[in-house]
């Protein structure tokens, strides 16, 4: 049993090799180097170039091989569960190009494919120093000169705006500003005139501190006609629509982060010792194993249909893609915190402990929730559209391309911009069809085929959501002053967003999926049962002492799967994907990780010794 | 040693008198300041504690804080002595971990156990400046102290030293360590002792400096590590009776822990602040951001967290003083709950500083390193489950009794201008029997006459609440009550330790009815709601104009320069 | 468990310490080794101090929390309280 999306992300990662290897370029102990040393990741870059990563931004159609948006979003999670930087690092050409697959001409996209597939570096710069969020009070202008505009003011914390070779801009274009008062110019950074433009110095970051982040200010610089990306006016618009497939992979980036602290705090509490037992045997630290386990996999489960959204059901991700980069990112800087609470002191050493990564990975993390629309831009969309949102759910509109959607072994159609919307007519579709989800499980338990703990969370999921879509009906839109109540049901609408993802999920995936790797966890409803668990108990406020009996057996099933994907060097994931780490990719033999992970508490001794044997190796 | 000159614009404060460190640190805006923000983010660039910082904290004599005043020092309150150092926290928490705690957390144990001789070294040690460091950390044994390793075996007239401490501060400098070796082969907890290391005068073949551990938070502590072979240490050395060192431990932690989380609350005065100045400066959609509703609710929430933070710390240290006997749960539950909520605040407050969040450098630079910082003051010392796992099996006792019959605090627990008796380290009880006065002012405001039926109604969620848990206490499962417990007894602590803050929210304002801010209801209220909502309980709806009565009281402090705590006095510059 | 004394010779006094400690350590009370030192039957140090608790309880006796350390398995214990109780009278 394959599971095909993986294809690229297991290319990449086995591509760059065992990252515990520090001989290796992108292994962990030289990317926390360069990250210490604030040094861009030049190595790893080339070597994603000469693995043809390039190729996988460009969509087919303009002469690439981007044909999946899941295969995509798995790779980024791939990179940004080796390194951070290395994925913004490169992965911010897609951000760069976007604007071209979505707004551009046939022609000029085909232009841009070239230009990427080349090698080329592209940024995109959308933020200035005083403004933010609030794209249309941008005040970097661009005036038509007759065969081309005059680009005039800064553009500021614009990640690879020195080392790109071009960057699209977001100007104003109509002095007025407004809706159609921005346009986006591709800018051309090798054809500036000298003295036209100035690169601003790298800004020192809290996390990804070897990527460029900068920023550019012109004064007086001729770009070209043909520089302009779409019509005249066209750029908000266009902004609106590509943010809606990038912050879908920024989700895949937190879920990467995440998956790589998860392995380390594991590696940590199967090894070290308290109180005569291994960590990892002591129920509260292994609960919270478990629990990130099960957000690593809400998370995977909200992020995998966004991006088979892209192409099954493109006019609902103004919100689905919201959802995603809400409450993911949301979720695991969370998450990572409190794994971070179980390695304890070692979480903070930045070279003697698994060579310093948790640190990185804690600091590395926090900027996806602020970057490309940050936590509040995202709830803000959502309570944009609860009236129609509100509408889907109670006429229970269903978009027919869910079934693709949320059936993984079925093929997906191909991209197409021109369906992409800036608010959703049909509301949200996994949410609309949760009542459905529901009904079908209660037929499945009462046929005795799933488990009848199953019917209760789902029939009190279904009060739940239900509830919650009566007070986002009661809800009278304000424009700006968007009330604090307002962002809370956003965000429980992200969760049962979450919900209906899993649910959708295991109804139409558990056939195929009972067998292969990961069966275990498919089978008894196991995972879903305890991402429903999670989801329901932050749906639902804290309930007062002892009226819930349970002790969350739910995650407790779970610890075994957790265990096996970590020996077995796989990702944590729903699905079976074989990590780098595991070895060479086609020699099943399970071979050195098959073993149990180191026994004996590690001795200070020890670690420090290897990290001096890990320093000498990498010189 | 020789006392430096201070080179900030205060007058180095006379021993004795009341200082004001705030006002010696001077303004932390100014660029001249050699202890303002700029200076104290560039020593944390290098990975260094700050040397003005030092030389000034020198010059104030911040470490007679740390020495009782029978000894010469002007330690005799644990809650001045928080608010004290509050001020260094609220100015670089580096410093604070670096310089103060280090050297407390290593003179307690003297304090608590040591002979008269022993205490009288150690606070002339510290009165000239001296550094002492607390030897405890071994990598491989962590909290679990009952299993270090380290070993010293008494050979007639001296012990003879072998093994390794890990990841302690200031160990490359000590003039002195407190340190916690095995002196018993067998497992126990009457198996090891504490001793009194004069470094000066060990023999220096037999030990040698492990190199440094380097952190992503409070950067320029010196962590280091010593390893000793067969170093002879004088027999003198010991503190307190052979193997008695766990139950010091017992004692002089709970001062230790009880007193670290009203520190940290200065780190999130300054994040506040912070985020504060960005809100009124930063205008989007054509206002300030502080006018966006909802980054006004997280301001406000962040003040609330900060008063219910300060209100526990406060009593807490109070009670150390006032209910030893109780102090071994409260000290266990204010360094669980203050730094967590301290954390969950600092977060919400950095998704209102958004990308500035993520900046080195910059007029709120400052912001992400106390994001480091404070992340590494709340892994020091105690993590959460260790005291978490502190309160667990004293529960079921609590629940027989303590909640329901336990007598009511006195007063002075709660006023704040009151003296307080001298501490008597040693009197501390290891465990609190089952007593529990804090919360029994919940029950004794709702039994006394003439209560606001608003203030009553919000206990009243707490009085149930502390009913139910006892209900679920008194049956825990067996090994819910010991090391093994399970995720439902630590939730059990998280809920008793919420109870334990409303508490002392209700105590503080209660009997301070002469402090013109605390004595205002609404501030009560609203922290009550808060701690309410944490618990699930429905608070009800909140009285109209509650959020924005608070927010002026934020604005007028900040505009006054006030700190955001309970003391709410004027900050420097 | 009420305050009221029951049977105070060593034997019972064993008998129901080892009672409780194979509560705690949900064993049987056959597994319990009376002659082994807690800590390495798994009773940690802060853990031994609840004994103390339940103790007081028991046999409405005042003992140091640290009983247990002091007294490190439970025969020591079981002879340490039946001298306790046996000088109450
Ligand atoms: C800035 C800083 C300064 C320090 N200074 C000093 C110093 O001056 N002197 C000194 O001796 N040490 C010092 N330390 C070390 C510190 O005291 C240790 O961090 C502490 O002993 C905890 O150990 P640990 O985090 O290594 O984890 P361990 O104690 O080994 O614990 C590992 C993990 O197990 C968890 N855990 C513990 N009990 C349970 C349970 N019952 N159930 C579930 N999980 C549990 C813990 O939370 C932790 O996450 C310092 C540390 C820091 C970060
Ligand atoms: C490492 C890094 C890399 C970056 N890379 C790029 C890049 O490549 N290209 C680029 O163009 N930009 C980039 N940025 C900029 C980033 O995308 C923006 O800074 C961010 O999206 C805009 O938010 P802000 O934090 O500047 O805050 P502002 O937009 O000024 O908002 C301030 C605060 O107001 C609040 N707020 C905002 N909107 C609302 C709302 N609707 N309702 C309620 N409250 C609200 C939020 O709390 C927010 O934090 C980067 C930033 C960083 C730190």
């Amino acid at each position: 049993m394959r599971y095909p999306a993986f294809a690229l992300a297991e290319h990449l990662d086995h591509g760059l090799g065992d990252p515990r290897d520090p001989a290796r370029p992108a292994s962990f102990a030289r990317c926390v180097a360069l990250d210490s040393r604030e040094e861009f990741p030049a190595e790893i870059c080339a070597e994603l170039d000469r693995l043809g990563l390039p190729r996988f931004y460009v969509p087919a159609e303009y002469g690439g091989e981007l044909r999946s948006y899941e295969e995509l979003l798995h790779a980024v999670r791939i990179l940004a569960r080796r390194d951070l930087t290395v994925a913004i690092g490169h992965g911010k050409t897609y951000l760069g190009a976007v604007s071209a697959w979505v707004g551009a001409t046939p022609e000029q996209a085909r232009r841009v494919g070239a230009e990427v597939l080349a090698g080329s570096v592209i940024s995109l710069a959308l933020t200035e120093r005083e403004h933010g969020s609030d794209l249309l009070a941008g005040e970097v202008s661009a005036v038509p000169t007759g065969d081309g505009y005059r680009v005039d003011g800064e553009k500021w914390l614009i990640n690879n705006a020195s080392r790109g070779d071009l960057v699209c801009v977001l100007a104003r274009t109509e002095p007025a500003g407004g809706t159609r008062g921005f346009s986006l110019l591709l800018v051309d950074k090798r054809r500036l005139a000298p003295g036209t433009f100035r690169c601003l110095p790298k800004e020192r970051t809290h996390g990804v501190r070897g990527a460029d982040i900068s920023g550019i200010a012109f004064t007086g610089a001729e770009v070209p006609a043909e520089a302009l990306l779409g019509a005249t006016g066209a750029g908000p618009e266009i902004v609106l629509k590509s943010v809606q497939l990038t912050r879908t992979m920024c989700a895949a980036m937190s879920l990467g982060l995440a998956d790589q602290a998860l392995r380390l705090v594991l590696d940590f509490a199967t090894g070290h010792r308290l109180y005569d037992r291994p960590l990892v045997d002591l129920p509260h630290a292994n609960r919270t194993l478990t629990e990130a386990y099960v957000d690593l996999l809400i998370g995977e489960a909200t992020s995998v249909l966004t991006a088979r959204g892209i192409h099954a059901t493109p006019g609902e991700l103004s919100v689905t893609s919201a959802v995603a980069k809400y409450l993911v990112p949301t979720m695991m800087d969370r998450t990572i915190p409190r794994l971070g609470q179980v390695l304890g002191a070692r979480a903070l050493l930045t070279e003697d402990h698994a060579d310093g990564l948790f640190q990185k990975i804690e600091r590395d993390h926090r900027i996806v929730g602020i970057f490309d629309g940050n936590t509040l831009v995202n709830l803000n969309t959502l309570v944009n559209q609860f009236p129609g949102l509100v509408r889907g759910y109670r006429r229970g509109v269903v978009d027919p391309g869910l079934v693709d959607t949320v059936e993984l072994a079925r093929p997906l159609p191909d991209f197409d911009r021109s369906r992409l919307a800036l608010l959703s007519r049909t509301g949200c579709s996994v949410v609309q069809h949760l009542p459905a989800a529901v009904a079908e499980v209660l037929e499945l338990v009462d046929a005795g085929i799933a488990p009848p703990a199953l019917a209760v969370q789902a029939e009190t999921l279904a009060g739940l959501v239900d509830g919650l879509h009566e007070r986002m009906a009661a809800y009278r839109p304000q424009p700006r002053q968007v009330p604090a109540e307002a962002f809370g049901m956003a965000g429980e609408y992200a969760l049962a967003f979450a919900a209906a993802a899993c649910l959708h999920l295991w109804l139409r995936n558990r056939h195929w999926l009972s067998d292969g790797p990961t069966a275990p966890l498919w089978a008894d409803a196991r995972w879903l049962r305890a991402c429903l668990h999670r989801l329901i108990g932050q749906l639902r406020p804290a309930t007062a002492t002892g009226s819930g009996s349970d002790d969350g057996e739910d995650y407790d099933r779970l610890l075994p799967d957790l265990r096996a994907q970590h020996h077995e060097g796989r990702l944590f994931s729903l699905l079976p994907a074989r990590l780098a780490e595991a070895g060479a990719q086609h020699s099943e033999s399970p071979s050195r990780l098959a073993e149990p992970a180191p026994q004996a508490s590690e001795s200070p001794a020890r670690s420090a010794g290897t990290a001096a044997q890990l320093s000498e190796v990498a010189r | 040693m020789t006392v430096d000159t201070a080179p900030v614009p205060g007058t180095a404060p006379a021993l004795g008198s009341e200082p004001d460190l705030e006002a010696y640190l001077g303004d932390p805006h100014d660029p001249a300041n050699p202890v303002g923000y700029p200076a104290v983010l560039a020593a944390d660039e290098r990975g260094e504690l700050l040397a003005e910082g030092e030389r000034a904290l020198d010059g104030y004599g911040l470490n007679a804080e740390f020495v009782p005043r029978a000894l010469g020092g002007r330690f005799d309150r644990a809650d001045r002595l928080a608010q004290v150092l509050r001020a260094v926290f609220r100015r670089d928490t580096t410093l604070g971990v670096g310089y103060g705690v280090t050297t407390f957390i290593a003179a307690t144990p003297v304090w608590t156990s040591g002979t008269a001789e022993q205490r009288r070294w150690m606070a002339d040690l510290l009165l000239r400046h001296g550094k002492a460091s607390a030897g405890y950390n071994e990598l491989a044994h962590g909290t679990d102290f009952g299993r270090a390793a380290l070993q010293a075996r008494l050979d007639g007239d001296h012990f003879v030293v072998t093994g390794r401490k890990e990841m302690v501060g200031n160990l490359s400098r000590a003039d002195a360590v407190t340190l916690f070796a095995r002196t018993d082969d067998r497992l126990g907890s009457r198996s090891h002792s504490h001793l009194l290391l004069d470094m000066a005068a060990l023999p220096a073949a037999h030990r040698r400096h492990l190199r440094r551990y380097h952190t992503a938070g409070v950067r320029g502590v010196l962590l280091g590590g010593l390893e000793f072979t067969d170093c002879p240490v004088p027999a003198d050395a010991v503190v307190g009776d052979l193997g008695s060192a766990m139950e010091t431990v017992l004692r002089a932690f709970q001062v230790t822990r009880g007193v670290l989380p009203g520190m940290a609350v200065g780190i999130v005065d300054t994040q506040l602040r912070t985020v504060l100045r960005f809100a009124l400066d930063r205008r989007l959609y054509g206002m300030p951001v502080a006018e966006l509703p909802h980054a006004r609710a997280t301001l406000v929430d962040g003040f609330l967290d900060l008063l219910i933070s300060d209100c526990l710390a406060t009593v807490v240290a109070r009670a150390l003083h006032v209910l030893p006997e109780q102090t071994s749960v409260y000290s266990a539950a204010v360094k669980y709950l203050v730094p967590k909520l301290l954390q969950e605040a600092a977060h919400r407050l950095s998704v209102v500083l958004g990308a500035r969040s993520y900046l080195r450098d910059g007029p709120y630079a400052i912001f992400q390193k106390n994001l480091r910082d404070l992340l590494a003051a709340t892994l020091t010392h105690a993590s959460a489950a260790v005291c978490q796992a502190t309160i667990i099996p004293q529960l079921p006792r609590l629940a027989q009794q303590g909640w329901r019959s336990s007598p009511p605090p006195p007063p002075a627990l709660f006023r704040l201008a009151d003296p307080l008796p001298p501490l008597d380290f040693a009197g501390l009880g290891l465990s609190a029997r089952g007593m529990d006065s804090l919360t029994a002012t919940l029950r004794e405001y709702l039994a006394g006459p003439g209560n606001d039926p608003a203030v009553a109604r919000l206990c009243g969620l707490f009085t149930a609440e502390l009913d139910r848990l006892a209900e679920v206490c008194a049956e825990l499962p067996p090994r819910d009550r010991t090391v093994i417990a399970g995720r439902r007894s630590f939730d059990l602590t998280d809920r008793y330790a919420t109870v334990l803050a409303a508490a002392a929210c209700l105590g503080v304002w209660w009997h301070n009815q002469d402090d013109p801010f605390l004595r205002d209801t609404p501030w009560l209220l609203a922290a009550l709601s808060r701690l309410a909502g944490r618990l699930g309980l429905d608070p009800g709806a909140a009285p109209d104009g509650l959020e924005r009565h608070l927010f002026i009281e934020l604005l007028e402090r900040h505009e006054e320069n006030r700190g955001f705590d309970l003391v709410n006095r004027h900050l420097a510059g | 468990m009420s305050g009221t004394i029951q049977d105070t010779s060593v034997e019972a006094i064993r008998t129901w310490l080892v009672g409780r400690i194979a509560f705690y350590l949900q064993r049987s009370a056959e597994e319990i080794d009376a002659d082994a030192p807690l800590v390495e039957i798994g009773l940690d140090s802060v853990y031994a101090m609840t004994l103390s608790g339940d103790v007081e309880e028991r046999f409405d006796l005042e003992v140091e929390p640290t009983m247990a350390w002091d007294h490190p398995t439970v025969n020591a214990l079981a002879g340490y309280l039946h001298g306790l109780l046996g000088s109450r009278g």
